[in-house]
């Protein structure tokens, strides 16, 4: 993979011009070009993720690509140290976004959402994971139909909620000029701010209720799935590197939570073995000398 | 340390080098014991300290040179161990604190780059905004899902509005068929899975309904049983007193049967009917045995010595009913 991630970046540095031309296409601020034409949103995500994912991971994955059609799935990054590979990764694959999830330790999952060419990057910190596959999550939707994005006021009002916002809306908003997204509007993504984490549904936009099927039609939701939970850990100014733009003082590397449990725990080990010392301590400290009238001393 | 300060002089030190300083003097004083090691450690502090005096001005100008449009940016340092909790503190350790960076104008700015063009119609990106903020407590399942919820349903709806407003089909028609995100057959188990639920809880309700009814069945049933036994020794009971009344019929052959048999009646009836006492057909001979010389045939006595040798017996009537008696009140002995 590594070799032919070589050749790949060779090939693309001489194709360097086509991919930057590419690029701007895509480039929406670009007003001189697209003046006369009509001005269009044009997003492509490309989605993978780093080596050691466990299957609900791969499964929510799926899902997303399931719900976005304007997302290209990628085979696996083979190391995780080099994250530079990513932006040209995406240029070869004329994607301006990029949704990458990091795992590790086989238990934590990270999630990288970033521009492409040079745009800010988020890490985020990816918990509570339900996947689509689920039996209580009832509700189903056309694959590609693009899907409302609603999000909490308090996106608002911080900065860097309004980075996010803007970041989320290019990545899991679809585009009209996606190719197979379909007419109607069947389901709903909301992120809501709680607790400084992100919370994230998809609701399913039924018209009736479905225990009243004559009634006067009513908007009932269903859930979907998938859901979870992203912290902010950082916002970096550029794609996957650069200058730290924001860093969220709240999180607590999960690490750092089972090294706090598992002391937690040796603490009562610890506390037990210090009292028996001192018990034994105390023990020979109170310990009297031998009687004058002892067995020992009378019979020699 | 006095002379280290004398020799400062005017330079000094800032509050914060002095802080410092005084935590780390108070360290080192507990481990080092030797008095020769003071002039070293004076030395070595003076290092210190001038390095420090560096180390600052070093950053301030690595400040000045990252920040060029004069953002906020808090104190960067990182801290491993609170310095109050370390055991064993390094002269040359420099206390640090943790990172927090908030840069406002910088996330300002790159999001303007970024940005959409705001004359792009809502059809393009399809956001809604959510005018509350949601609050709730994040352990409390329930209202928290009810939250998002609400969310989503306020966006459904205004969804639904801004669509007809711009002309945008919003609602699927019933015969269009296409790919779903979920196979047919995940549905099809989804499906079965909530009948399987429901089944299970109406069957749990019968259950219950039935453990209750037979505890409540049984009550029925024994106070039927209890009923049913008290109104046989009522029965019983009645007919004895009406057997006992009626002894002085025996001697009498004139006994009416149907004197008798509406007496059971009457006995057996809850409500007995007054009449009258059929009729009086009774002569004036039998009057006058029953009643006179002090109604002789129900007080007299029965079993004298001549009774014991007078085997004529009453009519068929008289000694069936006796019987009868004899029998029932037998019977009615044993069963009480």
């Amino acid at each position: 993979m590594a070799s032919v991630l070589k050749i790949q970046k060779a090939n693309a540095a001489k194709a360097d011009a086509k991919g930057k031309r590419k690029a701007d296409d895509m480039d929406v601020d670009d007003v001189e070009e697209t003046a006369p034409k009509k001005k269009k949103n044009k997003q492509r995500v490309l989605l993978l993720s780093s080596r050691g994912v466990t299957h609900r991971m791969r499964h929510l994955m799926n899902d997303l690509e399931a719900l976005l059609p304007h997302v290209k799935k990628d085979s696996k990054l083979d190391s995780k140290s080099q994250l530079h590979l990513l932006p040209e990764l995406a240029d070869l694959n004329n994607c301006n976004n990029t949704l990458y999830f990091e795992a590790r330790r086989h238990e934590d999952l990270y999630l990288w959402a970033a521009k492409m060419p040079n745009g800010p990057s988020i890490k985020m910190h990816v918990q509570n994971i339900h996947t689509m596959d689920e039996l209580k999550m009832t509700g189903n939707c056309l694959k590609g139909s693009r899907g409302l994005l609603s999000f909490d006021k308090s996106f608002d009002e911080t900065e860097w909620g309004r980075l996010t916002k803007e970041v989320f809306t290019h990545i899991f908003g679809v585009p009209q000029t996606a190719r197979k997204a379909k007419p109607f509007i069947d389901h709903i993504l909301t992120f809501s701010i709680l607790d400084s984490k992100i919370w994230f549904r998809n609701f399913q936009i039924l018209e009736k209720d479905p225990l009243q099927p004559n009634g006067p039609p009513q908007t009932t939701l269903v859930e979907i799935g998938p859901r979870f939970v992203l912290t902010p850990i950082r916002i970096f100014e550029g794609a996957f590197g650069g200058a730290t733009v924001y860093s969220n003082p709240e999180f607590v590397s999960p690490a750092a939570v089972r090294s706090a449990i598992r002391r937690e725990q040796s603490k009562k080990y610890n506390v037990r073995k210090d009292a028996e010392d001192a018990a034994l301590s105390r023990k020979e400290r109170r310990q009297r000398d031998e009687d004058e009238l002892a067995v020992s001393k009378v019979f020699a | 340390m006095e002379r280290l300060m004398k020799a400062l002089g005017d330079d000094g030190l800032d509050d914060f080098d002095q802080a410092q300083l005084s935590a780390l003097g108070g360290d080192s004083e507990d481990e080092e014991d030797d008095q020769g090691d003071e002039d070293e450690d004076e030395d070595e502090k003076d290092v210190m300290v001038s390095d420090e005096d560096e180390d600052g001005e070093e950053e301030e100008e690595e400040e000045e040179e990252e920040e060029n449009t004069g953002e906020l940016e808090e104190e960067a340092e990182e801290e491993d161990i609170a310095l109050e909790d370390a055991e064993f503190v390094d002269e040359d350790a420099i206390a640090k604190r943790k990172v927090e960076i908030d840069n406002g104008p910088a996330m300002a700015r790159i999001r303007e780059s970024i940005q959409l063009d705001p004359s792009l119609p809502w059809t393009e990106t399809l956001i809604m905004t959510y005018p509350h903020a949601i609050d709730v407590d994040v352990n409390d399942d329930l209202n928290r899902e009810v939250a998002f919820y609400k969310q989503a349903l306020q966006g459904a709806t205004d969804a639904r509005k801004l669509a007809t407003k711009h002309n945008f089909p919003f609602t699927r028609p019933s015969d269009y068929f296409a790919e779903m995100v979920k196979s047919d057959a995940h549905m099809e188990r989804v499906r079965q899975r909530l009948l399987d639920e429901s089944a299970a809880i109406k069957k749990s309700d019968e259950k219950r309904k039935e453990r209750e009814g037979k505890k409540f069945g049984k009550q029925v049933q024994i106070e039927k049983l209890k009923e049913r036994e008290k109104s046989k020794k009522d029965m019983e009971e009645r007919l004895k007193g009406l057997k006992r009344k009626r002894k002085d019929i025996l001697e009498n052959p004139d006994a009416d049967d149907d004197a008798f048999d509406v007496a059971v009646e009457d006995a057996i009836s809850d409500r007995p009917v007054k009449r009258g006492r059929g009729g009086a057909k009774i002569s004036r001979q039998v009057r006058d045995k029953k009643y006179g010389f002090g109604g002789a045939g129900r007080r007299s006595k029965q079993n004298t010595k001549d009774s014991t040798d007078n085997f004529d017996f009453g009519s068929r009537k008289g000694a069936g009913g006796n019987a009868r008696g004899g029998r029932g009140g037998a019977r009615g002995g044993r069963g009480g």
